[in-house]
This record gives structure tokens, C-alpha cells and sequence, in this order.
């Protein structure tokens, strides 16, 4: 039983996608996974388990931080949102990304021509 | 730095992150039911989504943590855990290990100080000894180097002549009276060149090195004390500079004391250190040969250029000195091979084989590895269906090895250290006197460091066979095959293969301690000549103050031998220069009548001076002739000598010894003297010698100063010491006993039974420990084959096969085994007993009787192992392992 939890993203992408998300609204885990899940479209597959790892690697990095609450349906949930050092850190990897997706786009529509 | 607070915090956000996940999963079916799943529908898809939860919450403690450095705590702590709930296991790979580690260590302590260690010495290996043989000596000299001896004149010539040395040296043993406070003692020593310690490169700790002009003198007159002595006799005073002592009635002046950590094994008893000082005979006669000497090399002279050297001296000095040097050749090796040559052997035999039982030891704790890791196979096929990485399972076990090694290897040292004061306890003083260097041995840094070399290697090895088994991806097969029963098939014949090594190994050092054995018992058999039984052995040194004349000592030997004789319970007093048994004395050159020799040429043998009585007190057999009688053998009368057996062998064979006359070359005035009688053959080096060609004179012809005397008592003979002293101080106050032993004693100590006696035991006890160690892991083998063998037993025997049946199938498999061990073993040690050849006696390195008896005996014993599991077998209920299955 493998798993197989970022054998198609890169590393850094659950992060991102995890900030970006926090960003908006702060969420508590389970939220944060259907949140992701709906948003891809489903595209990526991802398991709903390895957001957690993830979690606790930025809280350690304190790029966010949590506190438990209780949530919409009346549960006990921890629920995360960005720290200040979480944005620019988001806004940094997000524009390193955009013009890595940029070198990678133009490689490919020359390749095409 | 907040990681101290995340250490302490850790519990509480593991605790959050359990819970976190779990209300994650129920959420997540909650909703899942909400859309109209059935709960259980719901609970798998919830799981399925989620993934692995046991892994995403060690992934997500793992961020928190040192992962490498928790996963070891980790393993250590479960492996502690493991180690205790199998107590039986534990203990026995423990205690094997330990044993194997223990005996290891302590013999490379010992082997280490003997012949890893440099020299105490300046750059040791530049040091080499001399010594000069005479092909026409009746024994061969050449090749026991520690009695290789020069004489004086030629050593100034080699001085002198020679370029390839920066110095040489000489030195000879020595015995003092010691006057101080109270009885007069006797107390060893050694005499020297001056340049004997800077030759060495050893420089007194306190005081100073002997000075130029200070040998050769009529006696000595300053000393350098030993560390020990300096200890022992004066309290370590540092004012002890310029104080006197009163040696052999003459006022010696202290000058310098020895570093601790001095010690040279050729006069390893020496408490002080004196110039050389001889009377004027051995300083000027060339021919006598009585003088170890030892030399540096210069810079950049290589040993055969040294030797290329001496050898042209040393053709010179034949050609000048015909009658002295005439067949003179000199042998040169490094000093070395003097002081540890001949135990070297004994050394690598003992090294060799305790090293088979720490591949012993380590074959039979993988084994029991191995039978655990058939057992705990469920526990690891889980774990690694759960998820846990091979490389997890594998640290786990290595982990486990590990600490059993660490553990065997702490109770090895301590084995080490006990064993290693063991081995040095058990050496006889006389020949630890001899090995100075043996004393300080203990495990050292050096020991430590193989010890521990030995726990990781030992460790690794075992611990990676059964690991890279488990983890072999094959854990669902694992799984399954668990209830099955059947034996597993790579594993059974791994251990298969390990014991069958160990009935091998344990084979070769039976072989080897079963020849041990029968050397030790031929040589305490052998008849040596004469009757050892009741015999007391001790010195007199007579003081040339109150005996300065040969007639001196004839009178006092005469009155003290009557003496002793008039004691109750002596039956006979008797002397001789040289006590059998003991090696070393004289020889001397002759001519036999009617037999011309070129000049130099004469044959050479020992020469003993006699006591009355001797051969008739010793119960020594005549064989032709008469003995010497008062009567026949007066001063005045014609000279008489006696001969034994070998020497009439050797150089009158098939004629009749007696009537012949011999004279001895050293003088021209030396008269012929007629051979009277022909006695039994002695041993004379030592129970292993040979028998030796030698003549016998009367002790009143020529005297020496220092008198071996031997006496024959009714009963024990050590309790006559005190009378025999008693006896001594009537006659002279002043004179000590020396060094009084009972001829057993001589015997038990000799060079020639403690080399056997001492590997004797040590190969019995590896041998025997090995021998058990092999019987566990086959016993142990055998029980496991039956106990997974149950089902086939108890179908074979519902089908009607019979208890004898059963018993001959488990038999066969353990006599299969055994078999193919003792044809290995037999091979291995058809090669492997050469290598102990020189310390074998009167039994050869492949006995064939031997072999076969320690083959034989080893099967029987195989068999009573595999014969309890076989019962056992035998008692198999059919009905019980059907219904089992």
C-alpha cells in the first residue's frame, strides 16, 4: 500500500495550494480538503491524509498557526489561518512559480512552432 | 532557539493532531451519509480518501522531530523491550557472545603486549643479536636463538672492525649476595657493557648511565638499580643516589635507577645492573663463548650488508685464530626474535584458535537469530503491511543486533579482564622472569578498539542475514504462510550450512586440544633418565671471600654433604654443575685417542661436573664400566671420565667406548683421561630435548663457586628444607639456600611442559566451549525442524509409520548435518594442526587415531543432541496436529 500522495505535484505545490487557499478564509482541516478537492475540479489527486503533514510542516515554519474552534456543523476543529511571514512567503513562491510555469510555457510553444 | 519548547509541547500537539484526524474522518462519513451512503459504505470511503492514517500521522509527528536520531531511540527502546520478554534468548546470544568476545580479547591482550608491540626500545627495529655457532656442537644452536653466545676477544674484534654498528653491546646474568639488615640474601642481577643501556636507547630515569672505564674491573663498583628494586628496597628515595651497597662483600656505589617501564626478557629478573666484570680467563680465552651481545644498526645499513660485514671479520678472525675460530660462524637476527621467537608460536596457535570460537560464537547467535526471526515473522509482516519501510524493519533489527552485541561485549570485557590475569597467573614465575613484558597485560586501548571491532562486525554480520531475509518484499507470502507449518526453505538451509560450520570448527579445535593433550601426556611420560621423584634441587654460592681456592670448596662440599646425609629422612646428597632438565652448562672441545682432527676442528659437547654418587642418587643406569669411586679416583690418580649413552653413540659407534682415552683441547698441558663407564641418557634442556652427547667429571677436579646440589628424600622432599637450611647455617652463617625446588616443581615450571600444559588447557577449554556452543545450535536446529515439522510427522504417523520411523527420520537429518560437519572439520584440520607442529611431542599433526576418536566421540555427542528433539518427535499426537491444522 503505497502512497502516493505527491507523486504528481512538485514539491512546494500542497503548500502553495494550502496557503492560497488559507489566504482567503482560514479554515479548520477537513474543510480545507474539500475546499482544495472542489476547487482542482478533482484534477488532482490528492489524498486527503497528506494535507496534514503538510499542516504541521508550515505550522513548525510558522508560515500559519492554529487554534481550535468550533466549526459550521458544530465541531470541535482546529482551524488555520496565514500568518504575516505565511503571505509574503505565499507571494514569494507564487511569483517564483509563475515564471518558472513561464520558462516552461515558452520552451513548449517553441517547440511547437 | 524554540526547539526545547517544542520538545516539551510535543505530547499536547500529537494529541491535537489524533484528534484533528479523527473528526476529519468523521466529518467526512457524516457528509458521505448525508448524501445517502450506508454507514459502512461511508467509513471505507472516508478511509480510502484519507489514505494510510497511521502513516500521515507518524509523516506528520515526523516534521516535528530528528527523525534518524527518534527512530533509533525508538528501535532501542522497542528492542530493549524485545530483549527482556525473551529472556531465554537473550541470555544465551548474550552470554555466547560474551564468551567469544572475552576469550578474544583476553589472548589479543596477550599476543598484543608479546608481538604487536614494539620493543620498549629507541627505535626498536633497528636492533639486532649476534651470536656465534659451532657446527662441530653436539646440539644445534643455531636455532635457539636465545642462547646464542660470543666470546669476549671476538666481540672487541666485531667492535672494532666493523662500521655497520653504531654500538655493540654484551651482557650476562648474574648472582649477588646482598648484605644489609638481617640473613644475608641472594639477589639476581645482570653485568653489562657500558654501553649497554645507550645501545638499548634507555636512559636511567634517575642518576646516571654507566661511564667509560668503569668494566672489566676485578668487581663492580657502582650499580643501576631496577624501578622494582629501587621500589621495594629503598622506599623509592630519590636520595638513594651515592648510597652503597654491600654486594658480595664488596661496597657498591647506586648511580641510577631504571625508568618503570624499562624491562629486557634475556635477564627479565635483574633487580641491578652492574659493569661487566670477569675474571681474566673469560676475558681473554677465545674460546669461551659465553656472551649474549646485541647491536644497533648504523643509519642506513641494511641487515644483510651488516651481515655481509661480519661474516669477513669474521674470515679473518678464522684465519688468524685457527684453533679457537677455526669452524666459527656468526648468526645475526633482529633482537626481536630473541625475546619473543620461541613464544610466538604458542602465541598464534592460541590466537588462532580462540578465534575459531568467535566464529563459533557468531555462527550460533545468527542461528539463534535466525530461529527468531522465523518466529517474529508475523510481527514483521504486519508492520510492514502497515506501512512501515524496509528500511525501518532493517535499522530495527540491526538496532536489535546491536545491542545484544554492545551487551555481549560489555560482559566481554569484563570476562577479557579477568581472563587476561588468568592466562599471566597461570605462567610460571621463572618463565614470566623470562617474558617480562606479559606482566602488563591487560586490555588496553588497543584491545579495546578490537573488542569493539570485533562486537560491530560480529553485530553486523549476524544482524543483516535474518533482516535482509525479512525484508525481502515478500510480505503477504510471509503472511500466509504462517499457519502452514512448514519448514522454511533458505533459512533452514542457512542454518543448515552455519551448523554444520560449527560442528567443523568445533572439530578442529577438539582435534587440536585432543593433540595438545597427548603431547602433555608423552612428555610428563617420558622417561627422562633418571628418577624425579623425591628429589630436592637448590644452590650454594660460595663467596670467593671465604673461598678463594678449588680446595676450599672441596672441603666445604665434603662437610656440607656429610652433613646433609646424617639428616633424617636424606637418602642420598649429590651435585652437579648443571641440573638436568634445566638446560644451559658447559661444553668443551676434545680429541678422542688415535683420532686426529685439524686444528679447530674438535667435536664439542656438554661437560657436567659430578658429585659423589651422583648417577647412583639420581638412579641414573650404568651401562658399561664402573662409576666413580673414591677409591679409583684420587687427585693423584690417572683421569678418569665417564660418558653416556649418546655420546658413545654418536662418536664411537660399534666400538666399545670403554678403555678409550680423550683429551680436552683448550690447554696442551690437558692429560688424556680414560672413559670407565657408560651411563643412561638424561634429558638435559628439558623433557622435549633430545638426548644430548655428554661427559661426566668428578666435582673435585674442577670446581665452581656456585654448587647445584640435589637431594634424595624418603618422603616429601619439600619438607626437608628447612633441616637442609638448618644444616647449611651450622656449617656457614653466611651462605644462603638458593632458590630451593623439589624436582616436580622444576618439572611442572620447565619451559618444555608449560608450552604444553599451558595450550593444553586453554585449546581443551576453547574446544570444550565450543563444543557446547555447537550442541546448542544443533540441538536447537533440530528442535525447530520438528517442531515445524509437526504436521508431516503427524500425517506419517497416521499413515501407520512407526516411533522408530519418526526417530530415524530426525536422527537421520541430525546425522546428516553432523556428517558434513566432521568431513569438513577433518579436512580443515588435516591443514590446520601443521601449524601447531613445533608444539607438539611425541604425537604427529595428523594422528590418525586421533582424528578418528575425536571424530567418533564428537558423532556420539552430536547424537544425544539430536536425540531429546527426536523423543519428542517420537510423542507426536497424529490426531492432535490434524485437528490443529
Amino acid at each position: 500500500m503505497k502512497s502516493h500522495e505527491q507523486r504528481n505535484l512538485f514539491p512546494g505545490a500542497l503548500e502553495m495550494m494550502i496557503l492560497r487557499t488559507l489566504k482567503r478564509h482560514p479554515l479548520h482541516g477537513y474543510a480545507l480538503a474539500q475546499h482544495i478537492k472542489q476547487t482542482s475540479n478533482d484534477l488532482l489527486q490528492i489524498e486527503e491524509g497528506s494535507l496534514y503533514p503538510a499542516l504541521e510542516r508550515l505550522l513548525k515554519e510558522g508560515l500559519v498557526e492554529a487554534e481550535w474552534g468550533i466549526s459550521a456543523t458544530n465541531r470541535r476543529v482546529r482551524i488555520y489561518r496565514v500568518t504575516p511571514a505565511g503571505a509574503k512567503h505565499l507571494e514569494r513562491e507564487v511569483s517564483r512559480f509563475e515564471r518558472m510555469l513561464e520558462g516552461i510555457m515558452r520552451v513548449l510553444a517553441r517547440g511547437e512552432s | 532557539m524554540n526547539w526545547l519548547k517544542q520538545l516539551v509541547s510535543r505530547r499536547r500537539l500529537y494529541g491535537d493532531l489524533s484528534e484533528e484526524i479523527r473528526e476529519h474522518l468523521e466529518e467526512k462519513v457524516e457528509g458521505l451519509v448525508r448524501n445517502g451512503m450506508s454507514p459502512e459504505d461511508a467509513e471505507f470511503a472516508a478511509r480510502r480518501e484519507f489514505g494510510n492514517v497511521s502513516l500521515t500521522e507518524e509523516r506528520a509527528r515526523d516534521v516535528w522531530r530528528w527523525p534518524t536520531v527518534e527512530n533509533l531511540l525508538n528501535d532501542i527502546r522497542y528492542g530493549f523491550r524485545m530483549l527482556r520478554n525473551n529472556p531465554g534468548f537473550s541470555v544465551v546470544a548474550i552470554v555466547t557472545l560474551a564468551l567469544g568476545i572475552g576469550a578474544n580479547t583476553a589472548i589479543f591482550s596477550v599476543v598484543d603486549r608479546a608481538l604487536i608491540r614494539p620493543l620498549p626500545y629507541w627505535q626498536p627495529n633497528r636492533l639486532i643479536t649476534l651470536g656465534e655457532v659451532r657446527p662441530q656442537e653436539g646440539k644445534s644452536s643455531e636455532s635457539d636463538t636465545r642462547i646464542w653466545n660470543a666470546s669476549y676477544p671476538d666481540y672487541l674484534d666485531w667492535t672494532r672492525q666493523s662500521k655497520s654498528f653504531e654500538s655493540l653491546a654484551g651482557f650476562s646474568g648474574d648472582l649477588f649476595t646482598l648484605y644489609g639488615t638481617g640473613e644475608p640474601e641472594q639477589i639476581f642481577g645482570a653485568q653489562a657493557t657500558i654501553n649497554f643501556f645507550s645501545t638499548l636507547g634507555v636512559k636511567p630515569f634517575l642518576g646516571r648511565d654507566f661511564a667509560v672505564g668503569e668494566d672489566i674491573a676485578a668487581g663492580p663498583k657502582v650499580a643501576i638499580l631496577s624501578y622494582g628494586s629501587w621500589i621495594r628496597r629503598f622506599g623509592a628515595d630519590k636520595q638513594v643516589l651515592g648510597r652503597s651497597l654491600a654486594l658480595d662483600s664488596k661496597s657498591v656505589n647506586i648511580i641510577g635507577v631504571l625508568p618503570r617501564e624499562f624491562e629486557f626478557a634475556p635477564q627479565g629478573n635483574a633487580e641491578i645492573w652492574v659493569p661487566l666484570h670477569i675474571d681474566k680467563d673469560m676475558v681473554s680465552r677465545r674460546s669461551l663463548r659465553w656472551m649474549p651481545v646485541i647491536g644497533r644498526l648504523a643509519p642506513r645499513v641494511t641487515p644483510r650488508q651488516a651481515l655481509a660485514e661480519l661474516h669477513a671479520i669474521n674470515a679473518g678472525l678464522r684465519a688468524a685464530y685457527p684453533q679457537e675460530n677455526g669452524t666459527i660462524q656468526v648468526v645475526m637476527v633482529p633482537l626481536r626474535d630473541r625475546i619473543v621467537g620461541h613464544i610466538e608460536p604458542l602465541l598464534l596457535v592460541l590466537f588462532g584458535a580462540v578465534g575459531f570460537v568467535l566464529l563459533i560464537a557468531c555462527a550460533n547467535v545468527t542461528n539463534l537469530l535466525l530461529a527468531r526471526a522465523s518466529a517474529r515473522r508475523r510481527e514483521f509482516s504486519i508492520r510492514a503491511a502497515l506501512g512501515a519501510p524496509r528500511s525501518r524493519l532493517i535499522s530495527q533489527l540491526l538496532v536489535e543486533s546491536m545491542m545484544l552485541a554492545a551487551a555481549g561485549g560489555a560482559l566481554g570485557l569484563l570476562l577479557a579482564e579477568w581472563g587476561t590475569s588468568l592466562l599471566i597467573a597461570a605462567i610460571p614465575r621463572q618463565l614470566l622472569d623470562s617474558a617480562p613484558f606479559l606482566r602488563d597485560a591487560r586490555p588496553n586501548f588497543a584491545v579495546l578498539t578490537f573488542l569493539c571491532a570485533a562486537v560491530m562486525f560480529t553485530g553486523v554480520a549476524f544482524g543483516l542475514v535474518p533482516a535482509l531475509q525479512i525484508s525481502e518484499g515478500r510480505e503477504g507470502e510471509a503472511l500466509k504462510e504462517e499457519g502452514r507449518g512448514s519448514a522454511g526453505g533458505i533459512r533452514m538451509r542457512l542454518r543448515g550450512v552455519l551448523v554444520i560450520a560449527e560442528i567443523a570448527f568445533s572439530l578442529v579445535l577438539l582435534i587440536g586440544s585432543a593433540l595438545m593433550v597427548e603431547s602433555f601426556a608423552a612428555l610428563v611420560g617420558r622417561n627422562p633418565g633418571f628418577d624425579t621423584q623425591n628429589l630436592l634441587v637448590f644452590f650454594v654460592n660460595l663467596p670467593a671471600t671465604s673461598y678463594p681456592k678449588d680446595p676450599d670448596a672441596v672441603r666445604f662440599d665434603k662437610e656440607f654433604t656429610d652433613r646433609l646425609r646424617s639428616l633424617p629422612g636424606v637418602d642420598g646428597v649429590t651435585s652437579n654443575s648443571v641440573v638436568p632438565l634445566t638446560g644451559g652448562g658447559a661444553s668443551i672441545r676434545f680429541v678422542i685417542e688415535g683420532r686426529p682432527v685439524a686444528t679447530g676442528h674438535e667435536n664439542e659437547c656438554n661437560i657436567r661436573d659430578v658429585g659423589a654418587n651422583y648417577f647412583s642418587v639420581m638412579k641414573i643406569p650404568l651401562l658399561a664400566g664402573r662409576l666413580f669411586t673414591d677409591a679409583a679416583d684420587t687427585e693423584t690418580a690417572p683421569k678418569h671420565v665417564i660418558v653416556n649413552q649418546a655420546w658413545a653413540k654418536q662418536y664411537v659407534d660399534g666400538e666399545d667406548p670403554l678403555g678409550k682415552r680423550i683429551r680436552f683441547t683448550y690447554s696442551p698441558t690437558q692429560p688424556y683421561r680414560e672413559i670407565v663407564g657408560v651411563v643412561g641418557n638424561t634429558a638435559e634442556a628439558g623433557l622435549d630435548g633430545p638426548d644430548e652427547p655428554s661427559l661426566f667429571l668428578p666435582f673435585a677436579e674442577d670446581t665452581n663457586p656456585f654448587i647445584p646440589y640435589i637431594v634424595r628424600t624418603g618422603g616429601n622432599p619439600a619438607s626437608a628444607v628447612s633441616a637442609v637450611r638448618g644444616a647449611l647455617h651450622a656449617l656457614d652463617p653466611q651462605l644462603a639456600l638458593i632458590q630451593p625446588f623439589t624436582m616436580d616443581q622444576i618439572i611442572a615450571q620447565s619451559p618444555s611442559v608449560f608450552l604444553r600444559r599451558y595450550p593444553a588447557f586453554l585449546i581443551g577449554s576453547f574446544a570444550a566451549l565450543a563444543l557446547v556452543l555447537a550442541m546448542v545450535g544443533l540441538y536447537g536446529l533440530i528442535s525447530y525442524s520438528v517442531a515445524h515439522r509437526t504436521r508431516e510427522l503427524g500425517i506419517r504417523i497416521a499413515l501407520g509409520a512407526g516411533h522408530y520411523d519418526v526417530m530415524r527420520l530426525v536422527l537421520g537429518e541430525g546425522a546428516r548435518l553432523t556428517m558434513m560437519g566432521v568431513v569438513a572439520g577433518l579436512a580443515a584440520a588435516l591443514g590446520l594442526t601443521q601449524l601447531m607442529r613445533s608444539l607438539l611431542f611425541g604425537v604427529n599433526a595428523v594422528d590418525p587415531a586421533t582424528f578418528a576418536t575425536v571424530a567418533v566421540v564428537l558423532a556420539l555427542v552430536a547424537m544425544v543432541a539430536c536425540y531429546l528433539p527426536a523423543r519428542r518427535a517420537m510423542r507426536t499426537d497424529p490426531a492432535a496436529t490434524l485437528r490443529y491444522e
